[in-house]
């Protein structure tokens, strides 16, 4: 039994603040203090959002839902909104995004899909278990639902939470213009939420839900027809890279408006030949095309950086600095390094692919 | 003196292979021992500090008086060694644990990180023991190798290292500010005052902390704050002093060797990984030997992986030392008093300059 209820936590915030202040001046470390708090209340911390998973099921063969009750320093989110999920694997800490499907009374809900390889996914299927905590990131996500008119909600596999995540809120709010959800999977088994869908049917009746299964002979594919009706109502769509681009050319120039977000799994291939890729530079906004062969470091400094660093042949460990997204390979080791938010040192990383490094 | 090997330029490829294979081998292994570990002894340090406070606002009364300096004094040992040191070597940051982050971490002692960050992250582990380069070469106070050019304060530089050691801290932290350049004029005052800015604040922060906090506390709870400050002071002076020591022992031992600058020109892995092995010198002992010097007994080990966590040099050392009989290469270690005998030896033959 926690020392600390973790609701108490949110009336105990403003107390927290000399605290804050000591340790944003230096004279108290901030791990200190959250080892003090953390003994009171497992999921509390002076500035991180840890989370506590109050309940979890099934909502797909291959999708769970997971409810978690943030500690004091959630700042709230909209829905539609994506939070990066930290858990800690074999000593080295992992996170992946994952979107918000529901929030209430002072809990979130995020949807996690099975991915058969995924180190995080995986574990989180499988292992994670009721009292348990985890860290979560800021909340993050441009998907907003439009003010009037109808809506069309287009999405692909796991495209669905955070679709599901805004549906849920404007029918909460009344929205009364006509609203229709089309989800594509790839088996009758991937289906998800389809309980809460039918029961929202039910409730709602300016709501339309279809599924498409798309594997087999008689499997559907999105096409004109399928849209021909809505093609002038805002579009909303998430999914593979692939599906939004194509569900873009059929409704472009006529849709009222249209959002999407696409996510597609890392790519990148090994050393191989010389290739060209994307550099983005995070903090000084710069953007370039760089190469694969080269360290970032000197990539960087081409574009006009100046990072800091030393040796430049990976001893100091000056030049260390985040990976957000994007793969990087040890050009001594020929390691590969993927994870976000992981540090590398740029003198001895080249990109694998397009990368996003926090320079 | 030492006797190596001269090894061809194949050799020191293969020699730098070998070294390169062993550490990518243990760091394939890192995971989740290594991550308990650097926690434990964060809590080991956690422990040692907090009690030994709790303690000293006991008052002179001997026996917690003294446990509580010594418990204080070993928790800054511990911090600054195992945990700080190695943590901002990066040893952790494979972790990606904000809290063991190398670029972030800020250590228990007067000198700000982000100068050991750069005097010996990269000037000392990029230049071991190359003279005229590597500033840790005597910290610019102490004649230590008869190539060291020597002037007229070496003379009495046994007193120079006395008060070296027992202000450690301090000497660590100034090591940044290049003073010596400033005052000959070759760095402008300009250059050094936003570092300077930085030195202030960090001795401050400690000074408040150890020496204007925690007696107020004594105070204000009725406890003896004279004896809070006493103990404060005494278990900043056994850090030093036991920090000195170990460092002393790394680099400047009988059988430790320097190197002129041209030896920079075209180096390669494998004859940095040379001039590492030959530049260090280890400690034997026991388990507890190594955990309170940081693991910086494996002095060779580090120098050749400063990166990789220094649990592991133990065992890696076998293997290294295996490498260097090979290779022909002295493997310079002994036990701690016979390697800081022959430091004090160095300190006392090359006060005076015809000593060779
Ligand atoms: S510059 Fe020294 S590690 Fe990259």
């Amino acid at each position: 039994m926690p020392l600390i209820p973790l609701r108490l936590t949110i009336p105990l915030r403003p107390w927290l603040a000399p605290l804050r202040w000591l340790t944003a001046h230096h004279w108290l470390r901030a791990a200190d203090v959250d080892a003090c708090l953390r003994f009171l209340q497992p999921a509390w911390a002076l500035t991180r959002i840890h989370a506590r998973v109050e309940a979890r099921r099934w909502v797909a063969e291959d999708m769970l839902a997971i409810r978690l009750r943030p500690n004091c320093n959630w700042p709230g989110a909209q829905a539609g909104q994506h939070v990066q999920l930290f858990i800690e694997r074999d000593g080295v800490r992992l996170s992946r995004s994952y979107s918000l499907t529901a929030q209430a009374d002072g809990c979130i809900e995020i949807a996690v899909r099975r991915q058969p390889e995924g180190r995080v996914s995986a574990w989180l299927c499988e292992h994670l278990s009721i009292g348990d905590c985890v860290e979560l990131g800021a909340p993050y996500g441009e998907l907003r639902w439009p003010q009037e008119g109808a809506v069309l909600l287009a999405a692909a596999g796991s495209g669905i939470t955070p679709l599901l995540g805004l549906l849920r809120d404007a029918l909460g709010r009344g929205f009364s213009a006509p609203v229709r959800l089309l989800h594509f999977v790839r088996e009758q088994g991937q289906r998800a939420f389809v309980e809460e869908l039918q029961q929202l049917q039910a409730r709602y009746p300016n709501l339309a839900v279809e599924w498409a299964v798309t594997a087999g002979a008689a499997g559907q594919r999105l096409n004109a027809e399928q849209l021909h009706a809505w093609r002038e109502a805002h579009v909303l769509s998430c999914g593979p890279a692939g599906f939004v681009e194509q569900l873009r050319e059929l409704v472009d120039g006529q849709a009222a408006s249209l959002q999407v977000e696409s996510f597609t799994p890392p790519q990148w291939r090994a050393e191989g030949e010389r290739r060209p890729v994307r550099l983005q530079f995070f903090r000084s906004q710069r953007e370039a095309v760089g190469d694969n062969q080269v360290s970032l470091l000197e990539q960087a400094e081409a574009a006009g950086l100046k990072p800091e660093h030393g040796c430049r042949q990976g001893i100091c460990t000056q030049c260390t600095c985040q990976l957000l997204e994007g793969a990087v390979r040890d050009l001594r080791s020929g390691e590969i390094s993927h994870e976000p938010g992981q540090s590398i040192r740029i003198c001895v990383s080249a990109p694998l692919g397009d990368v996003r490094v926090d320079l | 003196m030492r006797e190596d090997r001269e090894l061809s330029r194949e050799e020191i490829d293969a020699f730098g292979a070998e070294l390169d294979a062993l550490r990518e081998r243990t760091l394939a292994d890192l995971g989740e021992a290594d991550a308990r570990y650097i926690r434990r002894v964060r809590a080991v340090v956690r422990a040692c500090c907090w009690s030994g406070r709790l303690l000293l606002l006991a008052g002179w009364f001997p026996p917690t008086w003294l446990l509580g300096t010594l418990l204080l004094g070993l928790g800054k040992i511990i911090e600054n060694m195992e945990l700080g040191h190695n943590v901002m070597h990066g040893q952790y940051d494979w972790m990606n644990d904000p809290e063991l982050a190398g670029r972030t971490y800020e250590w228990d002692i007067a000198g700000p990180s982000d100068f050991w960050r750069h005097t010996h992250n990269h000037i000392h582990h990029t230049y071991t023991n190359v003279l005229g380069m590597d500033d840790d070469i005597g910290y610019g106070v102490v004649r230590l190798f008869p190539e060291q050019r020597w002037k007229p304060f070496y003379r009495w530089q046994p007193l120079w290292v006395t008060l070296q050691a027992l202000l450690f801290q301090y000497a660590v932290a100034i090591q940044h500010l290049r003073l010596d350049k400033v005052f000959k004029g070759r760095i402008s005052r300009e250059e050094v005052r936003p570092l300077l800015r930085q030195f202030n604040a960090k001795v401050g922060r400690q000074w408040v902390k150890d020496y204007l906090v925690f007696p107020l506390l004594a105070l204000a709870l009725g406890c003896n704050a004279l004896a809070v400050l006493t103990g404060n002071i005494v278990a900043n002076l056994i850090r030093n002093l036991w920090t000195f020591t170990v460092i002393f022992c790394g680099h400047f031992t009988e059988k430790a060797a320097v190197f002129a600058p041209s030896t920079l020109e075209h180096e390669t892995r494998g004859h940095w990984y040379l001039r590492q092995l030959k530049g260090s010198s280890n400690l034997q002992g026991s388990r507890l030997l190594h955990f309170m010097t940081g693991n910086l007994s494996h002095q060779i080990e580090h120098h050749l992986y400063p990166d990789v966590p220094a649990r592991r040099y133990a065992a890696m050392a076998r293997e290294v030392r295996e490498i260097a009989a090979r290779y022909g290469q002295t493997y310079n270690t002994g036990t701690m008093s016979g390697q800081f005998a022959t430091v004090l030896q160095r300190i006392w033959r090359y006060r005076l300059p015809q000593a060779v």
